[in-house]
């Protein structure tokens, strides 16, 4: 079940996720081994371990780094180089919403996003409130970001994604760290999205309902197919080694 | 800037940024005109009418307590003055400290940050002839308000851990740590804003 070595062609990959022998080494090791991917689903679930490479190759998609060896396309565009264009194609939103947070108050978060996208500062002040009043949230707009709890900071970074419109979204363990009410909210939100999105966890539950589930181990894809049949192994696989001792090995 | 917030929304938050530290330049200039002590407590006093005008008590009772930092000088220059005899000289230094410190809390507590660095970002902009973005400038000035809370917060958890392992309290030994903490967030901080479009 493991990727096809050969190119996918650039005509039939203009929209959607395509990564072409993708390599990633960090200082000499590598974590991605050649990727030739091209993800069209509107779910997608991309399982594994610790360390198995899925938060790399979520940062690989998002441009965040640039692929050693091999190319990256999404929706037709460099996402390593081309950011101004990313910003319409794709959003990600990070694990910690303290790694995503980078203004001091709730409205001045939401609008930076629509200014990198060419509004004007008023215009796009005026967007974010507009969100915000649309979520019941109207009284957030200037609240210091750091009074906010841990479960409302991740609601802010999914509603900035939101309100910059991309036409992919990245989820890296949307849920880890939220309490049960909240992950239900959240759940029953990211459901109800039209983007394509790309939810990355350890926990097989978090993508139980995707289209397509990629599992990564050690920079390779293991497997690659619906949630039913790819889960199953997964589980299969990640109780047999627990009941090995799981964690003695060393990466590297 | 981080606990200069009001408590209480007043009339001055409408006014255009511009024109409150515009305001302010001009207050401060007339308070270096003025050199002698009576003048100086009657603008102290129409600082404090202003506060009361805008918020009432309460509003007022928040500005005293954000210019109390000031105690060491004032002590200092008082210590000094006294030393040398000056009473009216230091009455005079003390006296324009508080009412320029007092007008310029007034002005950030009513001033949300962006409407802030928008003006600054204005202002810059001849420099950007000098390669110096103007919205660079701006962001930075952001992030580091961001950042310090995040930062004390770092410190805190890091003096924590320190606690939790030794009898010993941790005082200097959590500023390595805390170092390497900041680097790290940096890099994270570098990582959303490339996710946004970068600093370009």
């Amino acid at each position: 079940m493991s990727a096809p070595a050969s190119p996918v062609s650039a005509h039939a990959a203009s929209s959607g996720i395509l990564l072409d022998r993708a390599r990633v080494a960090l200082s000499g090791r590598i974590i991605l081994h050649d990727l030739t991917l091209h993800l069209t689903e509107a779910r997608i679930g991309i399982v594994g371990r610790n360390g198995s490479g899925k938060t790399t190759l979520l940062r690989l998609i998002a441009g965040l780094i640039a692929p050693d060896a091999g190319r990256v396309r999404i929706d037709g565009l460099d996402p390593a180089t081309d950011r101004k264009g990313m910003l319409a194609a794709l959003g990600i939103l990070f694990q910690n919403p303290d790694h995503q947070i980078l203004f001091p108050t709730v409205e001045e978060e939401l609008a930076f996003g629509l200014r990198q996208q060419g509004r004007t500062q008023q215009d796009a002040l005026a967007a974010a409130r507009a969100a915000l009043a649309a979520e019941g949230r109207a009284h957030w707009g200037p609240a210091p970001t750091s009074a906010l709890s841990q479960g409302q900071r991740h609601y802010l970074c999914l509603m900035t994604v939101l309100l910059m419109q991309p036409r992919t979204i990245l989820l890296d363990e949307p849920f880890a760290g939220l309490d049960l009410p909240t992950q239900d909210r959240l759940s029953r939100r990211l459901a109800a999205l039209p983007q394509r999105l790309v939810t990355i966890s350890h926990d097989p539950a978090a993508v139980a309902d995707a289209d397509r589930v990629l599992w990564i181990d050690a920079g390779r894809i293991t497997a690659d197919g619906s949630p039913a049949v790819v889960l199953a192994a997964f589980r299969a696989e990640m109780a047999r080694i627990g009941e090995r001792d799981a964690d003695t090995d060393l990466a590297g | 800037m981080l606990t200069l917030t009001s408590p209480v929304d007043t009339a001055a938050h409408r006014l255009p940024a511009g024109v409150k530290l515009a305001a302010l330049s001009l207050w401060t200039l007339l308070l270096f005109q003025l050199a002698s002590p009576l003048p100086l407590t009657l603008a102290l006093f129409a600082v404090a009418g202003v506060h009361l005008g805008l918020g009432g008590a309460a509003f007022a009772a928040h500005g005293a307590r954000m210019v109390r930092p000031l105690w060491p000088f004032v002590l200092i220059v008082s210590l000094w003055h006294g030393w040398t005899g000056d009473l009216a000289g230091g009455a005079v230094v003390i006296l324009r400290m508080l009412a320029a410190v007092a007008a310029a809390n007034l002005v950030t507590m009513t001033t949300r940050l962006s409407d802030m660095v928008a003006v600054i970002e204005r202002l810059a902009r001849p420099l950007a002839r000098l390669g110096l973005s103007p919205r660079r400038l701006a962001l930075a000035l952001a992030l580091v308000v961001r950042f310090i809370p995040v930062m004390l917060d770092r410190m805190d958890r890091i003096t924590d851990a320190w606690r939790a392992r030794s009898p010993r309290p941790a005082r200097w030994r959590v500023l390595v740590p805390a170092t390497l903490a900041a680097l790290d967030d940096a890099d994270h901080a570098a990582d959303a804003l490339r996710a946004r479009g970068g600093a370009d």
